[in-house]
């Protein structure tokens, strides 16, 4: 981490917790909707980088308490939440029209943060 | 304009005047080296206002230069070290310093830059609770050491500033010595130092060198400036009178008003959700021990570090052990919207702690509370606030604001809790101590889950980087002199001791970390401590000289390079600007980046002495790296290994 601070940064408790809880529950307790569209894991691994998610939600999507970004996956939103929530953030996330990143796109990070690897055992952390 | 002999003369005149009629009374005693050396606040003792020994010390004079005075005074003062970068404007105390004190409390501290040498002092008194004094040029000195001041002054640490200025005129050496000289060598820092004074006589000097000190240790603490003009520097003492140096009586701190200490330890009783936020509260060990016994006789939550603020609220100081469970950290939203009575203890930024604040388009704040909370501050900031910068923060609407030092408070406090603390509220709150913990315990857990994630992702995450140093350092008496990671430690490691966390810049001007970690590392030496750095690229290239430092004084310190190869906060910042105004956010890495090429810091580390490894791309190797440069520190030695880790 390098740089200045010079703005403070909150996101807004309820918004958080109700992210976080929809993230916690994971992919298999997405409730029933639209499926998620086809998109391309290694053109949005590129994507990802290129618009800057891995600033504040890490390179592999786990998230950071830093900045408070959520972690993205493997297990994630349903595809129209993490949809909505990119396009019209309520939160300190700054909005992403589809002028600067396209359904397609977006459709193709949501293959790669739905593909990262599982997380280890928790007993590979040292007490 | 004076011929230079008659000025000399006139200037030996007006010190023989001077000593004449100086203000301090002689009296026989000790020499002021022999005096005992004020204690420290890591003591625990600042407030002792009855240390043994005379009221005032003469000190032979003859023949000797004023310098040589003035090292008598620092050497009165106890200070272990000075920080300077060389600079002719105090030749004669450097000289002074080596031979007449034959370079031992003080001992020199080489720095390469000004703002090292400060922020060196700034760790250095974290650490020991001691000033460190540093040595600068008035003019350019006290430029290039401005920032790391300002840093000082925001996190409320006693830097002892000495610039060497010469204030006559017909004494300048033409050419430099003039583009070298200042009217008021201190204009430029007042409005970010505590005290200053430019003494115009050795016998002003010396009082001005103990009151100095004084106002500096004084809570709230701050920086001071001591003027030493190179004229008394250098000219030999005339004094019919003996120098004397005036005993140090150190000022208690300032403890809240009794009516207000009792008030507020009703409401704490009677609350049902109480929190506290502490800030700079522990300024010594005690400060600590003070918290976990109020927290732990209320069985009420506490927040020390808020992480989701940037910088984060509470990190000043380490005020409570991370593991304990009535530690909330790590729940601290959840926490603060479910107290109804929130303390904020020596907290600058208790609306931001408060607060909810939006940096969309529309910037919008709102309470993080709930409606009908008490919000409380007990801090000695309001004793000591200046108009112009602006690190007082936004005003917050309290309904109680008791002004003292908070942990010279705690203990009235404590006791004022305790006789009102009835046996039906004791099994209250024994209930809601219960439920912080398993609340507590479960927010940790949290985190473990999070930080398992992205294990062995390259580059490294930095909830791995942070559990390979956990793992290395567990068992070792340890220090993390500098270093955030993202928050990781803070939720990995088990921090107890009030020494394990240094705490921020206050200022959150880069370029303190290294130079900060590195005058912890001096503190951290002589009690064999494991100094830990996690070095920020960034804030390391500012002035990288002060590795060359730590080698050249052999100061031991691990440092690990938190090698992310931008500043990543600005690019953040120019990504929110590109997406608020539609124009993509592919090209916020120009101007942020520190890449092409990459800075080889082992490299530059191995140049300047010390033991380097890196760059460290894969997870796996970040342990038997760790090993070897651990067992370099333990040989005395600095030693770093660099590693290549995510943004956050």
């Amino acid at each position: 981490m390098s740089g200045r601070n010079k703005r403070m940064i909150r996101i807004p408790t309820i918004a958080l917790a109700s992210l976080l809880l929809v993230v916690s529950l994971g992919a298999g307790a997405q409730s029933p909707g639209p499926a998620a569209p086809a998109g391309n894991a290694v053109r949005g691994k590129v994507s990802f980088f290129k618009v800057g998610c891995y600033q504040c939600h890490g390179g592999e999507a786990q998230g950071s308490p830093y900045s408070t970004a959520p972690r993205l996956g493997p297990a994630a939103l349903p595809f129209a939440a993490f949809s909505l929530f990119t396009r019209k953030p309520r939160l300190q996330m700054p909005p992403y029209s589809p002028e600067i990143l396209s359904d397609a796109d977006l459709a193709d990070i949501y293959a790669y943060v739905t593909s990262r690897a599982a997380p280890v055992a928790l007993d590979k952390l040292p007490q | 304009m004076s011929q230079p002999d008659e000025v000399s003369k006139g200037r030996r005149s007006f010190l023989l005047q001077a000593a004449a009629t100086g203000a301090a009374t002689a009296a026989a005693g000790a020499a002021a080296a022999a005096q005992a050396p004020p204690p420290s606040q890591g003591g625990g003792d600042a407030g002792a206002s009855s240390a043994a020994g005379p009221s005032v010390s003469e000190v032979r004079s003859e023949g000797r230069p004023g310098s040589d005075y003035m090292v008598d005074v620092l050497k009165f003062l106890g200070f272990e070290y000075i920080c300077a970068n060389p600079g002719s404007s105090f030749r004669g105390l450097h000289e002074s310093i080596i031979n007449y004190g034959g370079n031992s409390k003080p001992e020199l501290i080489t720095c390469m830059h000004e703002e090292s040498s400060v922020a060196m002092a700034h760790g250095y008194f974290k650490a020991e609770g001691k000033p460190l004094p540093v040595m600068a040029h008035g003019t350019v000195g006290i430029q290039h050491a401005s920032m790391a001041v300002y840093n000082a002054w925001c996190d409320r640490v006693p830097v002892y500033l000495i610039l060497g200025n010469t204030l006559d005129a017909t004494m300048r050496q033409p050419g430099v010595e003039w583009v070298h000289s200042v009217q008021d060598a201190a204009a430029m820092v007042r409005d970010y130092t505590k005290w200053d004074d430019s003494p115009v006589s050795l016998q002003h000097f010396g009082e001005s060198a103990v009151r100095a000190y004084k106002m500096a240790m004084t809570p709230p603490s701050g920086p001071v400036v001591l003027v030493a003009d190179t004229e008394l520097q250098e000219q030999p003492i005339h004094s019919e009178r003996p120098l004397v140096i005036p005993k140090l009586t150190p000022t208690s701190p300032p403890q809240a008003e009794s009516g207000a200490v009792t008030e507020l330890a009703k409401l704490l009783v009677e609350a049902e959700q109480p929190l506290f936020i502490a800030d700079r509260l522990a300024r010594t060990p005690a400060g600590l021990e003070r918290l976990v016994e109020l927290a732990e006789l209320l069985q009420a939550g506490v927040v020390s570090t808020i992480p989701n603020l940037m910088p984060p609220v509470g990190a000043g100081r380490m005020n409570f052990p991370t593991r304990h469970p009535l530690n909330q950290t790590f729940r601290v939203n959840a926490a603060i919207a479910a107290a109804d009575v929130v303390v904020g203890l020596e907290i600058s930024n208790f609306f931001g702690a408060t607060h909810i604040f939006v940096d969309q388009v529309e910037r919008t704040t709102r309470p993080a509370i709930k409606p009908d909370a008490k919000l409380i501050t007990l801090n000695s900031t309001d004793l000591i606030q200046k108009s112009n910068y602006q690190d007082f923060q936004r005003y917050t609407a309290v309904n109680m604001a008791l002004t003292g030092d908070g942990e010279a408070t705690l203990p009235s406090l404590i006791e004022a809790v305790r006789r009102l603390l009835t046996d039906q509220r004791k099994s209250a709150i024994e209930r809601r101590g219960k439920a912080l913990a398993e609340a507590s315990a479960t927010a940790r857990e949290r985190f473990r889950v999070d930080a398992a994630h992205a294990w062995d992702a390259s580059p490294i995450s930095t909830a791995r980087l942070a559990a390979e140093i956990w793992e290395q350092i567990r068992k070792e008496d340890w220090s993390l002199v500098s270093g955030g990671l993202s928050g990781w430690p803070m939720r990995l490691w088990d921090f107890t001791k009030h020494y394990q966390h240094l705490g921020v810049s206050g200022g959150s001007g880069i370029g303190y970390g290294a130079p900060a970690a590195i005058g912890g590392a001096l503190a951290n030496r002589k009690y064999g401590r494991l100094s830990v750095n996690i070095q920020n690229d960034g804030d390391l290239m500012y002035a990288p000289g002060v590795l060359w430092t730590a080698a050249h004084h052999k100061i031991p310190v691990l440092t690990i390079m938190n090698n992310n190869r931008a500043y990543h906060e600005e690019m953040m910042h120019i990504q929110r600007m590109s997406n608020r105004r539609n124009r993509g956010v592919d090209r916020a890495h120009i101007g942020n980046e520190i890449d092409n090429p990459g800075i080889d810091y082992a490299k530059l580390a191995q140049s300047m002495g010390w033991y380097a490894e890196g760059p460290i791309s894969n997870p796996r190797d970040i342990g038997p790296a760790l090993k070897r440069a651990i067992a370099v520190v333990k040989r005395g030695e600095p030693a770093m290994v660099d590693v290549m880790v995510q943004p956050r």
